[in-house]
């Protein structure tokens, strides 16, 4: 049965994804968000991760299933020869392959770029891995905050005067997968022009450092070694996270005196705007830990949500610290669709989270949730590659399709 | 030299690093990007840190683009920019609506004149917001999407939520986001003839990189909270001192384990560890037990060489990288990551590329468009 037409810009594009756990998924989410067909390539005997974590059922995994929404999954065992013969025939079919598996193991599949360029001779590939494909440290592996801390990202977040710890042990994966999507994406535009594919190596660790591109570009030119400072800002105090009541945090962010005078006068701190030690910005970044002392005492009792209301429409910079709690019951992003409802086998619907773009006109559909494992092995055995419905059952007996 | 991009032009009227950002990937892509800058100069022009007199700041947002100096305020040069946008293929902004109205260029607006053109805004919190919400800076960005509250991770109650690495973070998210969404509305301009609007909320680019964490919360699958260790994972992973650093050590499996006692010589303390504790016995104890112990050993160590030895026997530890580490790093070396640009001001520069490797189009950069006598006006030093 063909697939109902989703829209969307990426419509027409697909792409074969040899992907697990979170960088490589998040990658095909994103162009699956877009409008292209993602067709994930599983089986039951080497199982995206994803779907065992957190639950028992993998068909409604949670990890898995907050990430792989309009994904289409078909079951293929890579370790016969049936099965690779069958993956090089759904290649021939695609625009695109990513790949996040260890290193090493497309080469032994005999999926190594050149091999898929003679199925398909303007194929894009995408490899993913924490250094890149090759060079001398290629061997090595590790997780997010592994290449967090190889990128030079870690080394500028922390506490001031305190060890490095770096950005949540989360961050990173998603962001590599953005970086992937992008890539990809200019790939395309390149066969449009050309007629020509290429290959395309992608370094986790190179996306953490490309996301503090600006310190090391200044560290090149003055000399001057970037360290974690904080909430620290050159050219702006106050500027930094403040204590209010029930635990809760504002960030405020003063670059004028305009701000600032208006920050005191809406927190009622009449001193603090006479002090003639936090008179003018200079005075204010020549004082900044006592000038940060004495905010946080006039904002310990406030109630964060109504002081940054009330800064804002003062004119100054301010939001609160969202909590996961405070972000989960969040109006304006519900509202944009930031959060919304997609199909679910269990119960029917689930919530996720949206794309952080809205487009006009042909926006594409996001509306069904992740599949199940083998959820589409017809349309991709059947409709794509043009196998009877005897030959599918007898290539799942015999656990090509597992 | 054949970029990706080559043969598309966008208009950047982008006046913050995240607007910038997305031009900049897509011109270091191969695009022709003309940046449209206000008399004076780019705000970024303006901000630190400095040398001889001219920004780093944006002379890194700003490489392979062009640059052209309109006032959008004159009548004049604003019916300039609308002929530049009638031959162009995408506009990059990043300003709120007020200024998108005051300036006749609303999503309206533009597809109104220019239906061909695909037109893309970055704001902190996307076309409709409350108009005062939109005078958000970074800081304000990262903690409104939640990453600040939950960074670092196990941070203590009392201690600040953090902005993140430098000060732009949340921009350079959006700014992927944007070149993202732009490139595959180019995609269907190119079969259609037809342009899109893109709205790019920054907030939620912050929110979409927690998808398998939040929205599991979203789900009622984990329970959201107050907790600022609600994105934690648990585990003796953090960083830890060496003697020239830190090394960041993340182990979560009985191979780590045995990997990890291997390279240390088996410890005696290490005895009373059962060999499956992290998949079995990881309680807070242990995990605070473990760290005094092992920081002890690492604060010995050169965080390179142990490093390497950890990772010969498959134990995921790395050394906390600085600056001054990567240009020399072999692999980053091998890779190319860093360019060296001629740039006219500063001289030789190691500049940062991006982390892709393109097969048939490799990233070649050159120096950001200089705009004498428009040097820094805030800064100290002196021009060259």
């Amino acid at each position: 049965m063909p697939l109902p037409d989703r829209g969307g810009p990426l419509a027409g594009i697909r792409i074969l994804a040899l992907t697990k756990v979170w960088a490589g998924p998040y990658a095909g989410k994103l162009l699956a968000h877009l409008g292209a067909e993602v067709i994930k390539v599983e089986s039951a005997t080497n199982l995206d991760e994803m779907r065992a974590y957190g639950g028992v059922d993998r068909d409604s995994a949670p990890y898995f299933q907050s990430i792989n929404q309009e994904i289409l999954s078909v079951q293929l065992n890579m370790k016969t020869a049936e099965g690779l013969t069958l993956l090089r025939r759904m290649v021939g079919q695609s625009d695109v392959v990513i790949d996040n598996i260890r290193p090493g193991a497309m080469e032994r599949s005999h999926l190594g770029y050149e091999e898929l360029r003679r199925i398909k001779p303007d194929i894009i590939q995408l490899s993913i891995k924490m250094w890149g494909n090759d060079g001398p440290l290629g061997y090595q592996s590790g997780y997010a905050p592994s290449f967090a801390a190889l990128s030079g990202l870690t080394a500028l977040v922390g506490h001031e005067g305190e060890v490095p710890r770096g950005m949540n042990i989360r961050y990173g994966d998603s962001s590599v997968g953005a970086c992937a999507a992008l890539a990809i994406l200019a790939a395309l535009h390149h066969r449009e022009t050309t007629g020509e594919g290429q290959y395309i190596d992608l370094s986790a660790v190179e996306t953490m450092t490309s996301l503090v591109g600006d310190s090391l570009f200044a560290w090149s030119v003055t000399g001057a070694v970037p360290e974690a400072d904080g909430n620290h800002h050159p050219d702006m105090a106050p500027h930094g996270t403040y204590p209010c009541a029930n635990g809760e945090w504002i960030s405020i962010a003063v670059a004028i005196d305009p701000e600032w005078q208006a920050l005191c006068q809406t927190l009622g701190a009449g001193t603090l705007a006479a002090n003639p030690r936090f008179a003018t910005l200079p005075d204010r970044l020549s004082n900044r830990h006592a000038l940060d002392a004495a905010l946080s005492a006039a904002t310990a009792s406030q109630d964060a949500s109504h002081l940054a209301d009330r800064l804002r429409h003062a004119g100054v910079p301010a939001f609160r610290s969202q909590s996961s709690l405070d972000l989960c019951s969040d109006d304006h992003l519900w509202g944009r669709e930031g959060y919304r409802m997609v199909s679910d086998h269990r119960n029917g619907s689930r919530p996720i989270i949206g794309p952080s773009w809205r487009m006009t006109p042909d926006p594409a559909k996001v509306e069904r949730g992740a599949p199940l494992l083998g959820e589409h092995n017809d349309y991709v055995y059947r409709e794509l590659l043009g196998l009877s419905e005897a030959e599918l059952a007898d290539l799942a007996a015999r656990r090509v399709v597992d | 030299m054949t970029g990706a991009l080559n043969g598309l032009t966008l208009i950047e009227i982008a006046e913050r690093p995240a607007g910038e950002y997305a031009a900049k990937l897509l011109a270091d892509l191969g695009a022709t990007v003309i940046k449209v800058e206000r008399p004076g100069g780019a705000p970024t022009r303006h901000m630190g840190p400095c040398h001889r007199g001219e920004s780093t700041l944006f002379h890194y947002l700003n490489t392979s683009k062009q640059s052209v100096v309109l006032d959008l305020a004159d009548s004049a040069d604003r019916a300039l920019l609308d002929r530049m946008l009638a031959r162009a293929d995408a506009l990059v902004d990043d300003h709120d609506e007020r200024w998108g109205a005051a300036h006749g260029l609303t999503s309206t607006a533009i597809a109104a004149a220019h239906p061909r053109l695909v037109h893309a805004i970055v704001t902190p919190f996307g076309q409709g917001a409350p108009p005062e919400w939109q005078i958000a800076r970074s800081i304000n960005v990262i903690n409104a999407g939640g990453w600040a509250y939950h960074s670092p991770s196990e941070t203590p109650p009392d201690k600040p939520p953090l902005k993140g690495a430098g000060r732009f973070l949340s921009d350079y998210e959006a700014g992927i986001d944007a070149a993202t969404a732009l490139l595959a509305s180019l995609l269907r301009q190119r079969r259609t003839g037809q342009g899109q609007f893109i709205d790019i909320s920054e907030v939620q680019v912050q929110v979409n990189r927690t998808d398998a964490v939040l929205g599991r919360m979203l789900a009622g699958e984990a329970e959201p909270g107050a907790d600022r260790g609600a994105y934690d994972m648990g585990g003796p992973g953090t960083s830890f001192p060496a003697r020239d650093g830190h090394v960041f050590l993340f182990m979560t499996t009985q191979a780590h384990w045995l990997g990890l006692l291997d390279l240390m010589g088996q410890p005696e303390w290490a005895q009373s560890f059962p060999d499956d504790w992290l998949e079995f016995h990881c309680t807070r104890e242990r995990v605070a037990e473990f760290r005094v112990h092992f920081a002890q050993w690492s604060a010995g160590q050169a965080k390179v060489a142990v490093s390497e030895a950890a990772q010969k026997r498959g134990v995921a530890m790395v050394p906390v990288n600085i600056a001054a580490d990567l240009v020399c790093n072999e692999q980053f070396v091998h890779r190319g990551f860093f360019q060296t640009i001629q740039h006219p001001v500063f001289g030789p520069v190691a500049c940062p590329t991006a982390p892709y490797r393109m097969s048939a189009t490799p990233i070649h950069l050159t120096p950001a468009p200089s705009l004498p006598p428009f040097g820094c006006k805030t800064c100290k030093s002196e021009p060259a």
